[in-house]
């Protein structure tokens, strides 16, 4: 098993692959299976200045099967539903199902980590797909008024601030 | 399209076995919850998940045939020799002398337990991505 949360295990890691871009802890010191991160809107998007907070769920199969990732501050993107589910192919489970468009090497493989997570998911901030949007309000805006995009997205940055 | 958040957030393993999710930070610092202890849980398709005895005939064929794949790779057994490599990525624990081993086609190692897990759900290596059955057809073909 390799969830396991000794103090500084995230900080452990970071040390050896330096990622910047998010700090890492667990929602409740008593449950390893649920992580509270902390994503910082990537430089030179409408999200930059923002801190997000998101929740990383890991089944007990982890990692065999992903885990599922909340946002739990507001955000207004394509992959992300309006409840804040992330919805990314690597966050997908392997096989024949609906995300069959999906080739197995962009989907779940039991080598991801929480970074590689939250890599994805920083560059998917950066750079929306819009092929299978989760919030397709958001998908429709962002190809066709991408001003008012990047307003809804300044109003989530100034919460995430106001919260912090 | 679009519909990721449509997902069950249930888990039907953790149905099946009666557990909720309180109990997992104990579970968590030990092994591995020994499966073959229970009746095996079999995932025919992603978010699907039943008991070997629940299994519909179409499931179960399905199923053999990729158990029947799997038995033939490789096995063996850690001696140390560095060449099989010394991590196993998916639990990312090192290699200790006696534990089983599997070898896929593309050279790269696991635990036998891990990857045999793994290669029910799906049949590509975790590491370079590689279609196991692709390469097992291969090495068929050569024969
Ligand atoms: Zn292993
Ligand atoms: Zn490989």
């Amino acid at each position: 098993m390799r969830l396991i949360w000794s103090s500084g295990y995230v900080e452990l890691k970071l040390n050896k692959n330096p990622v910047e871009g998010f700090s890492a802890g667990l929602v409740d010191d008593d449950d390893i299976f649920k992580w509270e991160v902390m994503i910082y809107g990537p430089q030179d998007t409408p999200y930059e200045g923002g801190y997000f907070k998101a929740h990383l769920n890991f089944p007990k199969e982890y990692p065999q099967k992903p885990p599922k990732m909340i946002f739990m501050s507001p955000m207004w993107h394509p992959n992300i539903g309006e409840d804040g589910n992330v919805c990314i192919s690597i966050l997908h489970e392997p096989g024949d199902d609906k995300y069959g468009y999906e080739t197995a090497a962009e989907r779940w493989l039991p080598v991801h980590t929480v970074e590689t997570i939250l890599l994805s998911v920083i560059s998917m901030l950066a750079d929306p797909n819009d092929e299978s949007p989760a919030n397709v309000d958001a998908a429709k805006m962002w190809r066709e008024e991408p001003a008012e995009f990047r307003r809804r997205i300044t109003q989530c940055v100034r919460k995430s601030q106001d919260d912090l | 399209m679009g519909n990721c958040f449509k997902t069950p957030s249930t888990d039907d393993i953790s149905l099946l076995r009666g557990h909720d999710n309180q109990d997992g930070a104990e579970q968590a610092l030990g092994p591995p919850p020994p499966y073959q202890e229970r009746v095996p849980v079999y995932h025919p398709s992603p978010n699907v998940s039943r008991l070997a005895n629940q299994l519909s005939e179409e499931e179960q064929i399905k199923i053999a045939k990729r158990l029947g794949l799997i038995s033939h790779l490789p096995v063996g057994v850690y001696d140390g020799s560095s060449k099989k490599g010394k991590e196993c990525v998916i639990c990312m624990n090192e290699f200790i002398l006696g534990e089983s081993l599997r070898f896929l086609p593309c050279m790269h190692t696991y635990h036998r337990d891990c990857i045999d897990d793994w290669l029910m759900r799906s049949f590509t290596c975790p590491s370079c991505m590689e279609p196991v059955d692709a390469a097992l057809l291969s090495t068929y073909e050569t024969n």
